[in-house]
């Protein structure tokens, strides 16, 4: 994101989204659902040329009283979003790569493919540590960085910033 | 069981039938105990699925034959699970959704072929899209991310990120 503000095109489409949304929970047979889709999506396209940034805030923030007072109470939450019944079910699986160091050399030995092949990658992540905080080092603006996001690799034949937490991190459903 | 077909997303329908095939698969005493009736009950059941789905969906009877054949050839169990995703079926997944799109140009719509220069669609069409596509694979996108995409490229990629195929 660039900034923390959300522009008003921003609000309108999660306003959109939400209210479709808790819309599809409330009516439960789809064809009934696409029907009075329709009818918003036909209510919020017959404003969305309005020019007057002060008259789209006051219709965007009655759209949003609206929505209030319509929500459903207990809305359809995919199971892996928050909330739901998945959310952070197979956390407590995902364990960290470094744990793979710890293993006794007999276990070590079952997988020596692997093993190797993990030796050089670390290898690699030495390697490229120097000049990724070197990269962040000059990127960051002073008094600290603004946002979370990463800047990319910006030289030919350079890894991107910390990317050993990106390409280690565990899987979305450990089996 | 039959009346839920008619109400829930293709996604739950594909499991119903996948299931139903696997019940036809091994027969187990288990699932019906004693009571005879009801295993006739079950069986004509089972045979109105097929002939609904073969009737109604062309892909669907390619998604069976699909996770049949996968189901025979993994080692692993999937238990209650989909089968596994490929960067392959993510894309004719992605695809399929967006030709059923009316506001979508099938002949127009290549894999690259950009919403919004494109195809000339709106933001609002884009927050449809992404909800389809959500529904399609059932996890949620959320909107810091889903405003972003604005390729089918994009969204098989994201998909493929966040479900690790072909990590």
């Amino acid at each position: 994101m660039a900034s923390a503000y959300l522009t008003h095109q921003q609000k309108v489409m999660r306003l959109y989204k939400k209210s479709l949304r808790h819309l599809e929970s409330w009516c439960v047979f789809r064809d009934k659902y696409r029907f009075y889709a329709c009818i918003l999506r036909a209510r919020f396209d017959e404003n969305k040329n309005e020019k007057d940034m002060v008259k789209a805030t006051m219709m965007l923030k009655a759209g949003e009283e609206e929505f209030w007072t319509n929500q459903h109470p207990q809305p359809y939450i995919f199971p892996d979003s928050p909330g739901g019944t998945s959310y952070e079910r197979y956390e407590c699986y995902k364990v960290p790569e470094w744990v793979l160091d710890h293993w006794h050399p007999s276990e070590k030995a079952m997988y020596p493919d692997y093993f190797s092949k993990r030796e050089q990658w670390k290898k690699l992540r030495m390697q490229s540590w120097d000049r990724e905080v070197a990269q962040l080092e000059a990127e960051t603006p002073t008094g600290g960085p603004k946002t979370e996001a990463l800047p990319p690799a910006r030289k030919e034949g350079d890894l991107p910033p910390l990317w050993w937490q990106f390409v280690t991190r565990p899987r979305e459903r450990p089996t | 069981m039959i009346k839920n077909i008619q109400m829930f997303s293709y996604n739950m329908a594909a499991r119903v039938l996948q299931q139903c095939v696997r019940s036809l698969g091994r027969p187990s005493l288990r699932l019906c105990p004693v009571n005879l009736a009801l295993r006739a009950a079950v069986a004509p059941a089972v045979t109105v699925h097929r002939p609904f789905s073969f009737a109604a969906d062309s892909r669907r009877t390619r998604w069976l034959g699909q996770s049949r054949i996968s189901s025979v050839g993994l080692l692993c169990r999937q238990y209650g699970d989909l089968p596994p995703l490929t960067l392959e079926t993510i894309k004719d997944r992605v695809l399929y959704v967006l030709k059923l799109y009316d506001k979508i140009n099938p002949e127009k719509l290549q894999v690259t072929s950009h919403f919004m220069k494109d195809l000339g669609l709106d933001s609002l069409d884009q927050v449809e899209i992404i909800m389809a596509m959500e529904d399609e694979f059932g996890f949620e996108i959320p909107d810091a991310e889903a405003e972003k995409l604005m390729t089918p490229e994009e969204i098989v990629q994201y998909i493929a990120d966040k479900k690790d195929v072909y990590e």
